[in-house]
């Protein structure tokens, strides 16, 4: 084991809490100049309706005993006849999302304006913190960790004998980077704050298809049996009246 | 819907506020979400918080939803001059806003300047195409002038986009019964019942447009949901009690003679007539006899 490293308390002053400040301050800063270039899309009504009609067939399809079989079959046929029921996709008709995205410019602008948002101070950032702070020891915590954390804790400083509660000034900076959320969500509101991880699953997440959910949902459709509910409602009404009665 | 326990909250808080117990603001909050029609307490106890300031920057930024809030309970008391001066406070903190404007929309309809609300709906709802509550509002604005068709036409037009709203679904349902298109108002009982499957009233309402509509099948089908509005409501629904014992009388009328299922359907006629009678000799016993007569002449 190293002996103890005594910390100099100008790295507190000058790196440490510097390096947390300027990581908040570029978090709002990042929140205003986003509220900034957001533009407010119009959603398209085809879009809208397509899952209004999807929640309607989910009803159907959920409630469909509760109907009388005539009114079933009428719905069923509206919602799924071949030549325009509301949940039949044209073959051919159904768009992929990446077409859909080069076809309307203002999405891949959209998308754009996100990700500049998050990349260009993210790399300044990291371009500052490493010309300035790198290959030092910024801090220290006041408990012994395992070997594991090395990566972690100690990013930038490629020695295997510095004790692992020492933590690197460039750790210090991504530990901030995503540990900053909680404190976000505190100054910004709720919703509003810089959600970075999230952001990140919502891009791998991007190309949702509702035409392939309109598809899975009409063969639902398709194979549901109806099964009117009703005539044992009369049992079960009889039933709860006799215990009333008596 | 509201739930059992959340009504119970209501009035105990409602109770507490009138009593002058505190907690006004909980009270105001939880009509907002439950969405309840309490204007004139909503009036009430929040111009008295919003005539406080320091009850009102206490509030933080929720205090601008109560201005909202509050402009419209004063509408819906008619108590205008509050209504525009709330509006006129939201104008000054949010300029342009579109939900400001909609406000103003309202006041206006709230005026009677029909034409003017329309007006400024419009040009809402051509910055905003989706702006779900413009377009209810219209409907509701045709609604209030007599124009019944006109309504139908909105709502049918906002259903065609919006079709998993059931609150609109519930209102086309009933204009057109107001209008005796009983057809039209059965396949929006089947809607609404299909989006909530375990709200008896919706199979109530649902059973009664069946019953008018008469023929011996639907007839049928009204007993069949008269008797799930029994089984939904514990027996608790004499209009669904009611209900069966009018529908059996009336299917036995129809199919004189050449009906096989009249034994086990007369079970649930006589059980819900007991029942009545158990109902009535509880809480209206004054009644008892006009009850039995009627009955009687069921042949019951």
């Amino acid at each position: 084991m190293a002996e103890d490293l005594v910390l100099d308390t100008a790295i507190r002053d000058w790196v440490l809490i510097p390096l947390s400040v300027v990581m908040v301050l570029i978090g709002i800063l990042r929140y205003f100049v986003s509220k900034l270039m957001r533009s407010s899309t119009q959603p398209d009504p085809k879009i809208i309706k397509e899952g209004q009609v999807i929640i309607r067939a989910r009803n159907l399809r959920a409630g469909a005993n509760y109907i009388p079989a005539k009114s079933f079959r009428a719905r069923k046929v509206y919602y799924s006849n071949e030549e325009n029921g509301l949940l039949h996709v044209p073959k051919g008709q159904a768009q992929n999302p990446q077409a859909q995205m080069f076809s309307d410019p203002n999405m891949a602008m959209d998308m754009m304006k996100k990700n500049l948002s998050m990349i260009i101070p993210q790399t300044l950032t990291f371009a500052w913190v490493n010309f300035f702070f790198s290959g030092f020891v910024a801090a220290k915590i006041p408990f012994p960790l395992t070997q594991r954390f090395r990566t972690m804790l100690q990013n930038g400083i490629d020695l295997s004998t510095v004790d692992v509660s020492y933590v690197s000034s460039r750790s210090w900076y991504f530990l901030n980077l995503f540990g900053l959320r909680g404190l976000f969500s505190l100054i910004l509101g709720e919703e509003n704050a810089t959600d970075d991880t999230q952001r990140m699953m919502q891009m791998s997440g991007f190309g949702f298809d509702p035409s392939k959910s309109l598809g899975a949902e009409k063969d639902g459709l398709d194979i549901i049996q109806h099964d009117w509910a009703l005539p044992k409602f009369e049992q079960r009404a009889e039933a709860v009246l006799r215990k009333l009665v008596k | 819907m509201v739930t059992r326990t959340e009504e119970e909250e209501v009035n105990r808080l409602e109770n507490q506020v009138e009593n002058g117990g505190g907690g006004a603001w909980e009270y105001l909050c939880l009509v907002h979400k439950l969405k309840l029609r309490r204007s004139d307490l909503v009036l009430k106890h929040g111009l008295s918080i919003l005539n406080d300031s320091k009850k009102r920057s206490a509030l933080g930024p929720e205090e601008w939803t109560l201005y909202e809030q509050v402009a419209v309970a004063a509408m819906d008391c008619q108590s205008l001059d509050v209504a525009k001066d709330c509006i006129k406070v939201l104008q000054k903190k949010f300029p342009g806003s579109k939900r400001v404007g909609r406000l103003e929309a309202m006041l206006l309809e709230a005026r009677g300047l029909w034409s003017e609300a329309e007006n400024a709906y419009s040009s809402l709802l051509e910055e905003n195409p989706f702006d779900q509550v413009v377009h209810k509002r219209r409907a509701a604005m045709a609604k209030a002038q007599g124009n019944t068709s006109a309504a139908i036409d909105w709502l049918n037009k906002y259903l065609d986009l919006f079709m998993a709203d059931h609150e609109a679904w519930r209102e086309l349902a009933e204009i057109y019964v107001s209008l005796q298109m009983y057809k039209q108002s059965a396949f929006c009982y089947e809607e609404l019942i299909l989006s909530q499957p375990t709200v008896p009233l919706y199979h109530l309402a649902y059973a009664d447009v069946l019953y008018t509509l008469g023929g011996l099948e639907n007839l049928q089908m009204a007993k069949k949901y008269y008797a799930s509005t029994i089984d939904l409501t514990g027996g608790k629904s004499t209009r669904a009690l009611f209900g069966i014992c009018l529908c059996t009388s009336a299917i036995a009328q129809l199919s004189k003679g050449r009906s096989k299922e009249d034994k086990e359907s007369s079970e649930l006629q006589s059980l819900s007539a007991m029942a009545l009678e158990k109902d009535y000799k509880q809480r209206a016993p004054s009644n008892l006899s006009v009850l039995s007569s009627t009955l009687r002449s069921l042949k019951i």
